[in-house]
């Protein structure tokens, strides 16, 4: 923060702070040029902004010791319960009232009677349904494929909250490659599809399978980046082997 | 009259100076950070954004797993408003030794460097901050930043191989993603849930918001995947869920299984860890820091057996 002294049109220096006050900081300024001087002082909120950045202002003159702001900041048993904040805001705010609970809120001009929630106008702007979820496309049962009886029991073992993902991941396959209807065949066969559009020989798939199964997503990605980097779009032995020679530096 | 003046012309002759200095030392505070997370090989975050699945339990054993493995390992348990791992490796009372140089944090069972806000706590106090916290959340989010900044900057953790964190529970809106984001050269974040669809819902959520933060999400450990039987040995489910089909969808590997073991549940909560490695459920979290460490090594691992 800087203050400018709009007489001299220059910036006023730091030069000290000071507590006045119990939660309260008095930074001064003074200007070069016509020597005016300034304090700012901090409410108990502002002050705690400063002490939460664990800075010091003005710089540190002596190094900063382990924990010294957990240390310091951390409220003694006997404090505890202070509300230091909440007895100023009365002070200034409420005049000396205590801050009530705010009881509930009349109904508001404007607002629609029905339902009472004053952001629904605003979920149904922006396409959500009231339940926070998009109102269209993820549904599990709307679909532009023909699911045969087995695949969907498959799909319908899924638990509830994967189900729209799976079925939009073997969709999208099914759309990528023509097909109109999802078999088990399709299933399987969208697990292995590769997101960046990469086709695996049969081989390199063999040799994939080399790799424990925890990491095998991991090393596919790999794989698939090298031969991104040399611009192929089908992974083969040889980038395969390309891949172990990269990797072949870390053993 | 000088209120008439374009304060806009009058800053652009101006030179800005930080002399109150608050931007160098946010420097100097990161540049800390780094140095002393520099000594540790592998920075690993435990997280869920569902409480009770058994974070801490889950790191506890996974820290105490390299450690039997021959690991240097050290145990940052980010839980600050419900410290539990001291307790739980039996160092509770116990506190971080202050010196000029750093804190040098106590050491557990097999070697296990602990440092925890409970270090700071007597018994049965919550935390609690001086200034007015009580009206403002924001600020109480900013001191709990800043005191996690310090435990990355001041703890003595000397040279490790895994330090784990061991953080809060939450997910989007909450800050275990951001406290990860928050470890310099993170090598990544084991996620925890339990086979119950509710808590895989929302460990979903704290995945992708992760993986937005740029976290690199390792795996998920499945806890409480079955129930023990103290008496008779015989192992049941305690949740109908799937979570093999959730970490097919996230695209994630499933690091392992672990049953509610009360027979070892209690020993942590006695502070007295039960560390036989022939046990069952222990040898359940030695797989799990086996794979971890296969994962964290893949490229070893690429260039052996592609």
């Amino acid at each position: 923060m800087k203050f400018v002294c709009l007489n001299c049109e220059t910036y006023m220096n730091f030069e000290k702070v000071e507590k006045p006050g119990e939660g309260s900081l008095g930074v001064f300024f003074g200007c070069p040029s016509c020597n005016a001087k300034f304090s700012m002082v901090t409410n108990p909120g502002e002050t705690q902004m400063v002490s939460s950045l664990g800075v010091k202002l003005g710089g540190r003159t002596v190094a900063a010791e382990p924990f010294e702001m957990t240390r310091g900041t951390l409220k003694e048993e006997a404090q505890a319960g202070a509300g230091q904040m909440g007895a100023y805001l009365n002070e200034k705010i409420q005049g000396g009232q205590p801050v009530a609970a705010s009881t509930a809120t009349p109904e508001k001009a404007g607002e629609k009677a029905s339902g009472g929630c004053p952001f629904s106008a605003m979920v149904a702007e922006m396409g959500l349904t009231g339940t926070g979820k998009p109102g269209n496309g993820t549904a599990p049962v709307s679909s532009d494929f023909t699911w045969t009886a087995d695949a969907k029991e498959k799909l319908d073992r899924l638990p509830a909250f994967v189900k729209p993902m799976v079925q939009s991941s073997v969709e999208a396959y099914a759309r990528k490659n023509g097909f109109k209807s999802i078999t088990l065949q399709v299933m399987d066969d969208s697990k292995t599809d590769s997101p960046n559009g990469m086709t695996w020989s049969r081989e390199a798939e063999q040799r994939l399978e080399n790799i424990p199964d925890f990491i095998r997503p991991m090393a596919r990605k790999e794989i698939e980046r090298v031969a991104k980097e040399r611009g192929l779009v089908t992974i083969t032995a040889q980038v395969m082997d390309e891949t172990k020679d990269k990797f072949m530096k870390f053993m | 009259m000088a209120a008439d003046k374009d304060l806009k012309t009058i800053l652009g002759k101006l030179k800005y100076s930080d002399d109150a200095k608050v931007v160098q030392q946010i420097t100097e505070q990161t540049k800390q950070v780094h140095a002393r997370m520099a000594g540790i090989k592998y920075k690993l975050a435990v997280m869920s954004g569902k409480g009770g699945v058994g974070k801490s339990m889950t790191t506890v054993n996974l820290a105490l797993a390299f450690a039997r493995q021959g690991a240097k390992v050290g145990l940052l348990d980010v839980d600050l408003n419900g410290p539990c791992v001291p307790r739980m490796l039996g160092l509770h009372g116990q506190s971080l030794k202050m010196t000029p140089q750093g804190a040098i944090p106590p050491v557990g069972p097999l070697g296990v460097k602990v440092a925890s806000m409970d270090f700071f706590l007597d018994d049965a106090s919550p935390v609690r901050w001086k200034g007015p916290m009580d009206v403002s959340p924001v600020w109480l989010g900013l001191m709990e930043m800043n005191v996690i900044r310090e435990f990355l900057s001041d703890v003595m953790w000397g040279e490790l191989d895994y330090l784990l964190a061991d953080l809060p529970p939450g997910a989007a809106a909450d800050k275990p993603p951001v406290i990860a984001g928050f470890i310099p050269d993170l090598a990544g974040a084991i996620v925890v849930t339990t086979p119950s669809e509710v808590a895989s819902d929302v460990v979903q959520k704290s995945v992708t918001y992760a993986r937005d933060m740029g976290i690199k999400v390792l795996g998920i450990v499945e806890n409480m995947s079955e129930y023990r039987c103290p008496s008779c040995g015989e192992v049941n489910e305690l949740f109908e869920g799937n979570t093999e089909a959730m970490c097919e969808a996230l695209d994630l590997p499933l690091l392992g299984r672990v049953p509610f073991d009360r027979k070892l549940a209690r020993t942590f909560d006695k502070g007295q860890p039960l560390l036989d490695e022939t046990y069952p459920t222990i040898q359940r979290y030695q797989e799990i820091a086996g794979r971890i460490r296969t994962l964290l090594d893949y490229k070893k691992v690429l260039a052996d057996k592609l």
